[in-house]
């Protein structure tokens, strides 16, 4: 019998992806004192104010100087290249006192001018700075320098954490943005291959030392590799090639728990959240009978009572998720509410929910009032194998109560088109990345107005009263100045929407990071970036 | 010949016992076992389980009958439509036969597996998982003719020629009649081209299911079950990962055999 060569190129074909995947599986080479881990993608700006992105903002965070540092540690908002700030009584001025003797990477001074410029520069419409909406009435802001050292910043109206605000402002020399390669911060960016990756140096003129009067940061340099694949990322982890990894994935955290247990670490629920949500766009092509199960409370109730949340975070998180039932996780000690009452798995109690509201069982299969069968389709990101674990499983709770699921992966692109634009879908299962525990950075997703009010995006006046009374609770947590009005209007939003349940609330994914034994002065957070947030207190043994 | 004797009675053995294993009383390829995710061998679950608990033997059996039954139907669907077009492009004249080889040029210069996840992530997100793989395997067929009809084609010309078909026309058959004679003829042509192309589907079908654009989740498919390979992690906790893909290559070398000539 002769070797089928068909099959032979089949074979090769089928090989060849694996072995490229091994052979790219090489690091860059690593200067000493370099410290060195991975970013997904590559950076889609180094302009500081234009951020948009994750990886953008990793790059802003460790090259930029700020005026005010938020300590992802103690959750406290602390002076940086101010020497101190102060909010006056009614929370409309802002005055910030500058260190003395302060330079940026190239030597030339930094003074309140170029402190001005880069807040100005933020605020302006043409920048498009994400960064600008946080101040709520941008163009109603201004800055003035009544000396070299001092900024005031006056605000239209009071801006509740307004100090936070000031972490995501990079200082850059006046008239002079020069996409990080001048910086105030702790690295300048000294190089950038696409796709390959992004190189730091050490900014000399870093204003910061530590308790002994040593200059910080301690490393030479950060790389960042840009790559993907976290298997590419583990192979090249244990080799000692990077020192460590954020964001691990469940299964991997597991093999690196039997191969280096010494280096992983879970920190428990994140401020994170999964969550599934069925689509009440009013512009929505889905017909009228499909839309009225999704605008029905009851039949979303019974939805998230068939929902073994137990097994989401124990069979797709392999136990590294908390089941979730509000959008603050109980990570965020000081925002969660504890006492919320929120539908449980219950299947009992969603078959009978779904019987009052008039749904019935035709042989196996649900049916509405008008005897329409109840199936949808839940969409999600491919190459999320969590969030497709997830869809699947759910695909069977729901199968209990005679729902026919479809899970449908599609790349993010794609998903995104469908979710935001075309709003052609059912239901979606994404995840929510909070990087701050404040409610007030999720006025976004919360008002009804917003286009991120992913169940009904941009209503023109809230389409229910109970998101015409999220509305007025998101509002006036955002504007007093009082912790405990505040805390109870997000208490009443997170009951509101337990009630509701216009999203189901799936898990809170734990924080898994892989650190090297190597990597010293490591004070892991659970807020973003978790290890790197105190990077210039970071050093590798050889670089010591 | 006679190596092909063997070679399907193995490939027959193996689509009955998928049939035996899928059709077994209390097993189901979806039913998920929660309890034991990733689980090895054991009397429950002869080859473990997957990533959440479901029966790895049972979906690999269920798989192999889902491939072989779309491959077998969709290497028809291609071989009849490739029949028709490298038969007509043979004896309807020279310019319809030019035509329809350009036709078939155009098609096989297509970047095939683009075309196919335009396809199938273009179909309405709700197709059930069972529509979803007959879709996949109808866009595979309605993709896959050309090579085979220009195969058909030059062998359909051959047939022109031939004595028998010139002493048909000087004996006065009529246009039907030929072509009732023609087909039997042609048959040499065609069972390679079907044997040929139901590895072919069956690969296409893996390769689909392994970017997430194949069948649809709970339905099992060799694509779903290969991407485990992908993850490092799970490698580690069973051996019973590289099942799917051993079987895999097993039956794409039996029906390589098949189909190659003696």
């Amino acid at each position: 019998m002769r070797f089928p060569g068909r099959f032979a190129c089949w074979i090769l074909i089928a090989l060849a992806a694996p072995v490229a995947r091994i052979c790219a599986a090489q690091a860059a080479t690593r200067l000493p004192g370099e410290l060195a881990w991975t970013i997904g993608y590559d950076p889609k700006t180094f302009d500081p104010a234009k951020v948009d992105d994750q990886e953008s903002e990793m790059v802003r965070y460790l090259t930029a100087g700020v005026l005010l540092r938020f300590n992802r540690h103690t959750q406290e908002v602390t002076p940086s290249l101010a020497e101190s700030w102060t909010v006056s009584q009614d929370g409309r001025t802002v005055t910030f006192r500058m260190r003395q003797g302060l330079k940026f990477s190239d030597g030339s001074p930094l003074t309140s001018k170029d402190a001005a410029w880069s807040v100005r520069r933020v605020l302006l419409p043409d920048t498009k700075a994400p960064v600008a909406e946080e101040f709520v009435s941008p163009a109603g802001v201004t800055v003035d320098t009544p000396d070299a050292s001092t900024v005031v910043v006056r605000l239209p109206k009071r801006v509740v954490g307004i100090g936070k605000v000031f972490d995501e402002i990079a200082i850059e020399p006046a008239g002079r943005p020069s996409e990080g390669r001048v910086t105030a911060g702790p690295f300048v960016v000294s190089d950038y291959k696409r796709s390959q990756y992004v190189r730091l140096k050490r900014n000399s003129y870093f204003a910061a030392r530590d308790g002994s009067g040593n200059q910080l940061p301690y490393s030479t340099g950060v790389r960042l590799d840009i790559l993907e694949n976290p298997e590419q990322q583990i192979r090249i982890f244990t080799r000692g090639g990077y020192d460590l990894i954020e964001s691990l994935p469940p299964d991997y955290f597991e093999l690196l728990k039997k191969t280096a247990p010494n280096t992983v670490r879970d920190l428990g629920a994140g401020l994170n959240t999964e969550q599934l949500w069925f689509n009440q766009a009013a512009a929505s092509p889905l017909p009228a009978w499909e839309k009225s199960w999704f605008e029905n409370r009851a039949f979303r109730v019974a939805v998230s009572q068939a929902i073994r949340r137990d097994d989401l975070a124990r069979v797709a998180y392999l136990g590294h998720a908390t089941p979730a039932y509000s959008f603050i996780s109980p990570a965020n000690t000081v925002w969660y509410d504890s006492k919320i009452i929120a539908p449980h798995t219950d299947v009992a109690a969603a078959k009978a929910g779904l019987k009052r509201a008039g749904f019935r069982l035709k042989g196996t299969q649900l049916v509405d009032a008008a005897g329409h069968p109840v199936k949808f389709s839940i969409l999600t990101n491919a190459g999320n194998a969590q969030r497709n674990k997830m869809a699947t499983l759910i695909q069977q709770d729901l199968g209990a109560l005679g729902i026919e699921v479809t899970v449908v992966a599609l790349d993010f692109p794609a998903l995104i088109e469908r979710m935001m634009h075309t709003q052609d879908y059912e239901a979606c299962l994404l995840g929510l990345e909070n990087v701050d525990p404040d409610p007030n950075a999720m006025m976004n997703i919360w008002l009804s107005s917003s286009e991120n009010h992913q169940w009904n995006p941009s209503e023109k006046k809230p389409a229910t009263t109970w998101e015409a009374e999220i509305d007025r609770a998101m509002n006036d947590q955002a504007v007093s100045a009082n912790p405990v009005v505040r805390k109870r209007a997000v208490d009443h939003v997170q009951q509101i929407v337990a009630d509701e349940q216009p999203f189901i609330y799936l898990v809170y994914p734990n924080v898994l990071l892989a650190v090297s034994t190597k990597l010293q002065g490591v004070k892991p957070a659970v807020l973003e970036p978790q290890v790197v947030w105190n990077v210039e207190e970071l050093r590798t043994e050889v670089g010591r | 010949m006679r190596l092909k004797v063997p070679v399907l009675a193995v490939l027959i053995a193996l689509v009955l016992a998928a049939c035996a294993i899928v059709l077994a009383p209390g097993t189901s390829y979806a039913l998920q076992d929660r309890d034991l995710p990733l689980a090895g061998s054991s009397v429950h679950h002869l080859a473990g389980t997957d990533a959440l608990g479901r029966d790895r033997l049972t979906r690999v059996a269920a798989a192999l009958l889902l491939s072989m039954a779309g491959s077998i139907a969709a290497a028809a669907l291609t071989t009849a439509a490739a029949a028709g077009v490298g038969a007509m492009a043979a004896f309807a004249g020279e310019g319809v036969g030019w035509a329809a080889m350009l036709v078939c040029d155009v098609f096989l210069a297509l970047p095939w597996l683009f075309l196919l996840m335009m396809v199938r992530s273009a179909l309405p997100l709700n197709t059930s998982p069972g529509n979803s793989a007959e879709i996949t395997f109808f866009v595979l067929a309605a993709l896959g003719w050309p090579a085979c009809a220009r195969a058909v084609y030059r062998g359909a010309l051959r047939l022109k020629s031939a004595d028998w078909m010139l002493q048909a026309r000087a004996g006065g058959l009529k246009r039907m009649q030929v072509i009732r004679h023609l087909l039997p003829n042609m048959l040499p042509l065609l069972v390679p081209q079907f044997l040929i192309s139901v590895p072919a589907f069956v690969i296409a079908e893996a390769n689909l299911g392994a970017l997430g654009l194949g069948v649809g989740p709970p339905l099992p498919s060799w694509g779903g079950m290969l991407l485990e390979l992908d993850n490092s992690a799970m490698l580690l906790q069973t051996r019973w990962v590289y099942f799917p893909v051993a079987l895999l290559v097993a039956v794409l070398l039996l029906l390589e055999a098949v189909a190659v000539e003696d």
